[in-house]
């Protein structure tokens, strides 16, 4: 998963999530993000990575599926 | 039949200021007549400008969880930690929580105008719409209160007041009646602004209002009442009052700092930018009303006073005229020529002066005031604060852009 090390990152750095509790299988609401946290978290992914992701597929509940998702879009923009 | 009215005492105050947090170092710094306005550079080296200014330090840690840092502008970070401070002062904070009733009385003038900066150069810059989801919750007006609302669990009303330079005061005003008049026991009330941000710095110097350096440097730059006065100083930071009635004080055991007796409001009705004295005179009429007192009660006054040419002359004229032959026995100063303008918080920090000059029965003075202006013939307490051994009463002055003024009245116990 190319995305997932700077997902745990923010995390870590603005959200401040105790980096032992960050696993693929965590819900992202489980780490104490609401709903305004988690728009503010992929809008800085899709920032770094330069994506622009539609609404309509931001449907994930764990961190895995998040990062999957984002690697989705890293892949398409790269092909 | 009118209903009682009750008591209404400050038990806290809070601060995040040019001079520090602490409110009584803040008074004594004040009373030696320090300046703490210098110049800083605005922008960048290639496109801003040096500009005077008084900044506030701020240091969030251990008061805003870093986890809140992201949706939170400069000036709700203020307004939380100046919040904090205040409850912490009135014993009334446990377990990071403050009293579950209070109300929270905010004044601010522009909002959350370093992420509205932010998001706008975002747009123009990079030519995108793609903005961040936290703009809206972090500009809008009242996010400061809301914050302070949330972090401390206070679930009485939480209210913002935007009347420019006279936020503050009206804040205070609103929360003094509302205890006075038996709505609430306890509320948090004053006011932030943190502007000091380029692009309001710019709009500040397009509107012409703005000090220019003295030749003392610029410490000596904010000259109210002097006769070479050029304009005001910004200023940022947070100044907040624990309000409560006399009864949950009583009930608690807390310790009264000084009581509010009487609050005035009215309006110019006449210019966006130019006041008049007839307000101002209308105002401080309806606070002393508001008392039940008399002109004579009145020992100190501590003026709006912004140093531009027009405002200080009419709010001198207004005094003569509302205090009658007893203007010339009052003193009355002008703390900004040492804390700068704070805007939405100026009000506040304001009175928070006031009420300490009657707790400590010492006026602060108008630094700088070497050469006065002949038309500013009142005692203006020039360049050194002195002490006022039978000071009862002290009433605090806030004029807005807008025309709205409001007065405060406060009484030492």
């Amino acid at each position: 998963m190319t995305s997932y090390p700077y997902i745990a990152q923010v995390l870590i750095k603005k959200y401040d999530i105790d980096p032992e509790a960050i696993r693929p299988e965590a819900t992202l609401t489980d780490l104490g993000l609401d709903s305004l946290s988690i728009a503010e978290l992929m809008f800085d992914v899709e920032d770094n990575y330069d994506l622009d992701i539609p609404d309509s597929r931001m449907e994930f509940t764990t961190l895995g599926e998040a990062a999957a998702l984002v690697d989705e879009y890293i892949k398409l923009k790269g092909g | 039949m009118a209903a009682a009215r009750r008591r209404v005492f400050a038990t806290g105050m809070g601060l995040v200021s040019p001079h520090g947090g602490d409110p009584a170092e803040m008074f004594e710094r004040v009373y030696a007549g320090e300046s703490v306005i210098r110049k800083i550079r605005s922008g960048t080296p290639e496109f801003g400008s040096d500009v005077l200014a008084a900044t506030a330090e701020l240091d969030p840690t251990g008061i805003v969880p870093k986890a809140q840092l992201f949706v939170m502008d400069r000036v709700a970070q203020f307004a939380v930690v100046a919040a904090h401070r205040a409850l912490t002062s009135a014993r009334l904070l446990a377990d990071n929580r403050g009293p579950a009733g209070a109300g929270v009385y905010l004044g601010c003038g522009l909002g959350g105008s370093h992420a509205i900066q932010d998001a706008y150069r975002v747009y123009y810059e990079r030519h995108t719409r793609k903005l961040k989801p936290t703009v809206v919750p972090l500009i809008m007006a009242n996010a400061a209160a809301a914050h302070i609302s949330m972090r401390y669990a206070m679930r009485g009303p939480s209210l913002t007041y935007a009347i420019a330079c006279a936020s503050s005061a009206m804040a205070i005003g609103e929360a003094f009646r509302a205890i006075r008049d038996g709505y609430l026991e306890c509320a948090l009330a004053g006011g932030a602004e943190a502007m000091l941000n380029d692009g309001s710095v710019a709009a500040w110097e397009g509107l012409g209002v703005l000090a220019k350096e003295h030749a003392d440097g610029p410490a000596a730059s904010s000259r109210p009442f002097a006769r070479d006065r050029s304009g005001f100083v910004l200023g940022e930071g947070a100044a907040l009052l624990v309000l409560e009635s006399e009864e949950a004080t009583r009930q608690r055991r807390g310790e009264p700092l000084a009581e509010i007796v009487g609050f005035g409001a009215a309006s110019d009705a006449y210019n966006l930018t130019q006041p008049v004295a007839d307000g101002q005179v209308r105002a401080m009429r309806a606070a002393l009303s508001d008392a039940g007192l008399a002109t004579e009660a009145i020992g100190y006054i501590n003026a709006h006073a912004t140093a531009t040419q027009a405002g200080d002359k009419a709010e001198i004229d207004a005094i003569k005229t509302a205090f009658g032959e007893h203007a010339w026995r009052l003193a009355v100063s002008a703390t900004k020529s040492m804390h700068g303008h704070l805007v939405g918080a100026a009000g506040a920090i304001e009175f928070i002066i006031t009420l300490l000059a009657l707790r400590n029965r010492r006026l602060p003075p108008t630094a700088n005031l070497t050469a006065p202006d002949p038309e500013c013939d009142l005692d203006c307490v020039p360049c050194k604060g002195r002490p006022a051994p039978k000071l009862e009463y002290a009433l605090s002055n806030s004029f807005a852009f807008g025309g709205s003024n409001a007065v405060l009245i406060g009484r030492r116990l």
